[in-house]
Parts: C-alpha cells; sequence; structure tokens
C-alpha cells in the first residue's frame, strides 16, 4: 500500500492512497459531518453533499465530497473555512426543507448555527418525510446483504427507495439492514408480538430458547442457511446465549 | 396476462446479459403498450437479474410506462412556442372530445393524451403528435377530424 502525506487543517498526516479524505480525518480527529457514507459499504457516499471541503491541489481549489474524494501526493484540505461553513450551512438549509423531520439533521444544522429554514417545508407523503434519497437502504440490501429487495425508484424530487411496485417484497428477508444503515431513520421497522413488520411484509421470529426474545426473522435464518450452509439449530438461540 | 410465452418470445431475441434489460423493456412497451408486472417478473427469473433492478428501471425511464395505456397515443406539445401558438385551446379540445385528462387514458384504451415540452420543431408550432406522426399547424378545430383520419375509426 502506497502511503502519501497529505494536509488537512494545516495539520499533515500520513495515509494510504486513494484512500477518502473523511476517513483519513475522522481517524485524524477532525470532524466532517456526512450523512450518506458508510465505510463499510463501498457504493455508498456521494450524494447527500454535507461532508464538502476544499480540496487545494497544483494550485487549485476545488469544493469535493470529502467522502469519495481520494487523498493523494501533495493534497491539502480545508475543512474549516468561511467558504466550507457557508455551503454547507446551505446544504443543510435545503435538506432541511426536504426532510422537517429528520432529528439528525436539525441537529446537524444547529451546530453550524441554523435553527430555521428560509425555504417553503416539503409536504410530502409520510413515507418520505425523513428520507434524504442518498440510496444508503438500497446499496446496504444489494452489496451488503445481497437480496436486493429495495432499489431507488422514480427520478428528480420523487426519487425513493421502494420494493416493486409498492408490494411486500417476497425476496426481503426482514434483517433491517436498510433501517439500520439509513442515517436518517427514515424507515419504519416495528417489532411486536414475535412479529417484525418491514416494507409492508410481516415476518415471524424465531424465538431464543433460553430467554424466550424474538430476535431474528425466519425469512433471514432461511436465507443465511440457504447461502452459507450454517447449520440451524444454530440459530435456536440468541447470541447472548450462545 | 399470466401467460409467460409472450414475454419469452421477446426475451429469447436478446443475448442474457444486464445490457440487454433496456432493449427488452422497451419491446414490451412496443408489444404491450405498457410494461406489464408479470413480463417484469419472468425476465427476472430469466436473466436472473432482481426484480427490484428492473421495476427501478422502469420508474427511471420516461418511454416506458408501467400502467396500461392506450393503442394510441397523442402528444401535445406545450413548450413555450406552442404554448403561445394556442396549443392550450387543442389540448382541452382533445381533453373534451375524448374525455380523458391529459396524461391519462380514455376507458377503452384507445387513446392516451400527453403533454410534451417541445419536441424540437417549433417553426411547426403549435405541434401535435398522433402516434408516431407529427402534424404541424395544429388548430383545435381539425385536431379530431386528424385523429381520426388517422386512427381510422
Amino acid at each position: 500500500m502506497e502511503k502519501v502525506s497529505v494536509i488537512i487543517d494545516g495539520r499533515t498526516f500520513e495515509a494510504v492512497k486513494d484512500q477518502c479524505v473523511l476517513e483519513v480525518a475522522h481517524a485524524s480527529g477532525i470532524y466532517i459531518p456526512s450523512l450518506c457514507y458508510n465505510s463499510e459499504v463501498t457504493s455508498s457516499g456521494g450524494s447527500c453533499r454535507v461532508c464538502l471541503v476544499e480540496a487545494h491541489q497544483r494550485g487549485r481549489m476545488r469544493l469535493v465530497t470529502s467522502c469519495n474524494y481520494p487523498v493523494r501526493e501533495g493534497l491539502e484540505v480545508k475543512t474549516d473555512t468561511p467558504l466550507v461553513h457557508g455551503i454547507r450551512r446551505g446544504v443543510l438549509e435545503l435538506l432541511m426543507a426536504r426532510v422537517p423531520d429528520s432529528e439528525v439533521i436539525r441537529e446537524m444544522a444547529a451546530a453550524e448555527g441554523l435553527n430555521d429554514v428560509r425555504f417553503r417545508r416539503d409536504e410530502g407523503e409520510n413515507d418520505r418525510y425523513k428520507c434524504i434519497a442518498c440510496a444508503m437502504c438500497t446499496n446496504v440490501c444489494a452489496e451488503v446483504v445481497g437480496v436486493y429487495a429495495i432499489a431507488m425508484t422514480g427520478r428528480g424530487a420523487d426519487k425513493k427507495p421502494a420494493t416493486p411496485y409498492y408490494k411486500p417484497s417476497d425476496v426481503c428477508i426482514g434483517c433491517g439492514a436498510c433501517a439500520y444503515a439509513c442515517p436518517t431513520g427514515a424507515i419504519t421497522i416495528t417489532e411486536e408480538d414475535g412479529m417484525r413488520r418491514i416494507w409492508g411484509r410481516d415476518f415471524n421470529m424465531v424465538t431464543c430458547s433460553v430467554c424466550g426474545t424474538p430476535y431474528i426473522p425466519e425469512a433471514q435464518v432461511d436465507w443465511i442457511v440457504r447461502t452459507t450452509g450454517k447449520d440451524r439449530s444454530f440459530f435456536d438461540k440468541c447470541p447472548d446465549h450462545r | 396476462m399470466t401467460d409467460v410465452t409472450q414475454f419469452d418470445r421477446i426475451i429469447d431475441r436478446y443475448e442474457k446479459t444486464e445490457e440487454s434489460l433496456l432493449a427488452i423493456l422497451q419491446d414490451f412497451q412496443r408489444e404491450f403498450h405498457y410494461v406489464p408486472e408479470e413480463g417484469i417478473r419472468r425476465l427476472s427469473e430469466v436473466m436472473e437479474v432482481p426484480e427490484s433492478k428492473i421495476y427501478a428501471m422502469g420508474t427511471f425511464y420516461k418511454a416506458i410506462s408501467l400502467t396500461p395505456r392506450g393503442r394510441h397515443t397523442i402528444k401535445v406539445c406545450t413548450g413555450t412556442a406552442c404554448h403561445l401558438k394556442g396549443a392550450p385551446q387543442i389540448l382541452e379540445t382533445l381533453e373534451r372530445e375524448l374525455k380523458v385528462k391529459r396524461n391519462g387514458t380514455t376507458t377503452d384504451g384507445e387513446f392516451t393524451l400527453e403533454c410534451v415540452n417541445c419536441v424540437g420543431a417549433c417553426a411547426m408550432a403549435p405541434l401535435t403528435l398522433i402516434d408516431e406522426e407529427y402534424h404541424g399547424q395544429t388548430r383545435s378545430s381539425k385536431i379530431m377530424d386528424m385523429v381520426k383520419k388517422q386512427v381510422g375509426s
């Protein structure tokens, strides 16, 4: 792995070539806010625009999304300039107008000294009140889980994640990874009486034989057994009692 | 619509790669005037591509409709030039005569009425497309005759 040195906010750091700026910064204790990036999901990032920073290279400056900008030798990054804060405030203001219900975005905006929005708040359908259409959920479902139960449908302002035809998906395994990865908590997942409900489908839960807690959907056990060949009896007990 | 052979007939014409998907969807659109749900499901089975991926493609492209459309499509250009030259009146006439709202399909499944924003022939404004045929300098008083003449009813 080729090492490069990169300057972030005046301090020099050593990093692996092509690692993203955001990860180098976070590893060095420099905070850059971001929503749509997760280092475990290769296809994530680049859509929420919250992590914009100044990238100075070869005498030129560009505003780039730090979550997918590769570090190279001689790169200088500035995360704390009036320009960066101004742009970030603008992005957060638009996000707040789009998803007024999102606490995460409201907190992030408050940290930038932004408490109100000049734009008309979006009063769209309920199910996308917190969704910023970053595609984290669909990327996780496809790349990490591998079941492709949901995809980004539509285009432009109507773009949102959905199962085909908005019907309960028969390939979904109810694992809830999409809801877990969603940066704004826009995906509803409920659990009641040993049933989990997500994307409009009900899943029977497997109950731990020791503590009696329903902890994993049957469909997810089926999927793991089918894809990894793991013994089904492994799932009799929850992780706490294995 | 549950007979899969009609879908397979189209799917079989193409290579079994992800690149063929859009072309197949277009062929479905041409054949059935929309892309049926069963068609997407069958395509997903045969091509071994997740249904969600194909469904997402169908929602992305404007040329692909996931709801049934009429046998004939009438597109009224409502771009700037056509608008000034009287596109709104043409649209209103069609809505009244065909008893259909814009972007809707008549109950007998004969016509789908659409608005489009500029088809790039502003010199011919106002413009109406009946199926694939361009009609320039359309007038609301003549539009129904034109439709009848071309569709032959």
